[in-house]
């Protein structure tokens, strides 16, 4: 009996492992969704490129589905399902519920963003990104550029990955001056693609005293970058652009400071990893500046000596000397800008 | 943050405020001659964005800002011309063939942008303004008000020359004949199909130039769906308006400095969810339908095809 029992149990172990053999042959195919086109040289081409890169490096079909929208994206999750796609890539907050459910109908695993407590083995994985270690050291770069003690920040939205950006920003200027001036605008809910209020906002902001904005919009970022290479800081001299996720250096008319750089082909490797060692869904991925997924532009518009200084502080945050919280809340945002203000 | 309100920083926000409330003025013009013909004009988001595109495109190609608008005028109208013809001429479901036009403007200037600009992404440079001469000089508001691109005053002008126009001309008692009682301006001799036709070729026009005003001076640059609504917001002024364009010149105004409004509460550090500041744009829309909509006046035929002979 003992005998049939550990013949049975060695027969199931092989099954498993077997299946395990059997779903790492299934992934043949990536496939990743996205609501504007892979060309904005930010989330959308960062997402599709990274993608793009992990499908060659895998021997992998590539699937982009671009330019979706926002609205309603179930068909075409499930023909991407229906394509034999290994792996969706939702690469927006809004695919995070039509992602789940059809995961649930077709078996299909998915990566969602910024929903971390919605993770499901081998079916739902999450990939809350956030560049706040670069936005940390793009803080310190701010401080060292301004000349009349305000910097700026403009969001398009409040999502968690803006949210810690945003902060970390705040929090690095802040360790640098702790009298130095925080402005804080978002141009609208969601106001992605919205290039007029990106630059309008970006005008007032600038006009309020900020010399050097730190702009996260998508392609409203292309509104804030037209308002700072128009507007002149209030002592008359040039104002700053600090970018996010994609790298405009091709696109600067000599007001792009910096980029907090991020790449996305590290994420969206260990995820395919995962679902071929059958641990897809069981954690989330994250970027940062140790494997250089996250990293700072640099530009000709940056001194030597400022940038031997971030390069001293990367260094620290990358040994755990300097740690830079993670802040995801919107009004614990507000209320750390507040009180940043409150401060001078 | 005290003495944030600073001169430079109020003429922004007052600056950003009128920025902002041109396309959506415009927009609501174009949609209130729509209207009074007793055309729904669901499609004019689409008008504006494609004529965001084309104004951008001609502004970019002819480095003319005036070239640029009137590229604009000819993107609106062109999709305004298929309106015409599917909803005045072939009685089709205003409705339908508006969100059509929508739908299908948007997918179509996102893959012409694609192909043409996804790459370089090109930005006009600052745009020429016409200083009216003493009241430019007012502080705060002169430079806000009265220091603007020429379309700007035209914009105004606009609002009281078709005022005029509705009130004093036979145009504009046709165009209210088209809404009202369509069979009796037909009996009167006067053809309804070319009057409603007319009525959203303009409307095609102006959503146009708002549209490219919006691209060339407002952002500097086109990029899809970044009308974000524009066209949908002028419709709703001019619902408002019951027929009246100072009314939408009003509404516009007060949309933009509620835009303007919620930058300034965010700048000063006002500790409340940002959502709750950015809701106030549309609130105060939403506050003004609630206390005028009751009253408010649609021409008896609007949105229903003309058939002649047909009771």
């Amino acid at each position: 009996m003992i005998k049939l029992k550990a013949l049975g149990a060695l027969t199931l172990g092989a099954l498993i492992g077997l299946a395990a053999t059997a779903q790492a042959e299934e992934i043949k195919s990536i496939a990743i969704m996205v609501p504007e086109q892979g060309t904005d040289f930010g989330w959308n081409q960062q997402g599709v490129d990274a993608a793009r890169i992990v499908a060659e490096k895998f021997g992998l079909e590539f699937l982009p589905a671009e330019g979706l929208g926002y609205g309603d994206v179930r068909q075409t999750l499930r023909e991407l399902a229906e394509e034999g796609a290994g792996l969706i890539i939702a690469h927006a907050g809004g695919y995070n519920a039509a992602a789940q459910e059809i995961a649930a109908e077709t078996g299909t695993p998915v990566a969602i963003v910024d929903r971390p407590d919605d993770m499901k083995a081998g079916l739902v994985a999450d990939y809350t990104l956030s560049g706040r270690e670069g936005a940390y050291l793009a803080g310190r770069l701010a401080v060292k550029m301004s000349k009349t003690g305000t910097i700026g920040i403009v969001v398009s939205g409040e999502p968690p990955s803006w949210n810690s950006q945003s902060a970390a920003f705040a929090m690095g200027a802040k360790a640098t001056n702790p009298d130095i001036g925080i402005v804080y605008a978002v141009i609208g809910p969601a106001a992605y693609a919205d290039a007029a209020g990106g630059r309008r906002v970006t005008e007032s902001v600038i006009s309020a005293g900020a010399d050097v904005i730190f702009g996260q919009g998508n392609g409203s970022s292309f509104g804030m970058i037209q308002a700072v290479e128009t507007t002149k800081a209030v002592n008359g001299e040039k104002a700053w652009f600090i970018d996010v996720i994609g790298d405009k250096s091709e696109l600067d008319k000599g007001n792009l400071l910096s980029s907090v750089l991020w790449d996305m082909v590290p994420v969206f490797s260990a995820m395919v990893e995962d679902i071929k060692a059958d641990t897809f869904g069981t954690r989330g991925y994250q970027i940062s500046l140790a494997d250089d997924s996250v990293r700072l532009l640099k530009t000709p518009h940056i001194p030597d000596d400022i940038w031997d200084d971030l390069m001293q502080l990367r260094g620290d945050i990358i040994a755990g000397t300097v740690t830079v919280d993670e802040i995801n809340d919107a009004q614990q945002v507000r209320a750390l800008m507040s009180s940043v203000e409150a401060a001078e | 943050m005290p003495g944030l309100f600073t001169v430079d920083f109020t003429t922004a926000l007052i600056f950003g405020a009128v920025t902002a409330g041109i396309p959506l003025l415009l927009a609501g013009l174009g949609e209130q001659i729509s209207e009074k013909a007793g055309v729904l004009n669901i499609g004019i988001e689409g008008m504006m964005l494609f004529g965001a595109y084309t104004g951008f495109l001609v502004a970019f190609k002819t480095d003319s800002i005036w070239l640029g608008f009137l590229g604009g005028a000819g993107g609106g109208m062109l999709v305004a011309l298929l309106m015409a013809i599917f909803c005045v001429w072939l009685g089709m479901n205003q409705i339908v063939i508006g969100i059509a036009l929508t739908l299908g403007a948007e997918g179509l200037t996102a893959l012409l942008h694609h192909f043409q600009f996804s790459r370089t992404y090109p930005r006009l440079g600052a745009i020429d303004s016409l200083p009216l001469p003493v009241i430019s000089d007012i502080p705060v508001f002169g430079r806000a008000l009265f220091d603007r691109h020429p379309l700007v005053y035209l914009s105004i002008l606009l609002v009281f020359a078709m005022a005029w126009l509705f009130r004093n001309t036979y145009v504009g008692l046709n165009l209210q004949a088209a809404g009202d009682k369509p069979a009796a301006l037909d009996a009167a001799g006067v053809d309804v199909y070319l009057t409603r036709s007319c009525a959203v070729l303009a409307t095609g026009a102006l959503a146009g130039i708002g549209g490219a005003y919006l691209a060339n001076v407002g952002a500097g640059l086109f990029l899809p769906f970044m009308t974000n609504g524009a066209g949908f917001i002028g419709l709703v002024l001019a619902m408002l308006a019951r027929g009246h364009p100072v009314w939408v010149l009003f509404g516009a105004a007060l949309f933009g400095a509620s835009l303007a409004l919620t930058t300034a509460l965010q700048v000063a550090g006002l500790n409340i969810p940002t959502d709750v500041v950015q809701m106030l744009p549309f609130a105060m829309v939403m506050l003004v339908l609630v206390i005028f909509a009751r009253h408010s006046y649609l021409p008896p035929a609007l949105g229903l095809p003309y058939v002649r002979g047909e009771r």
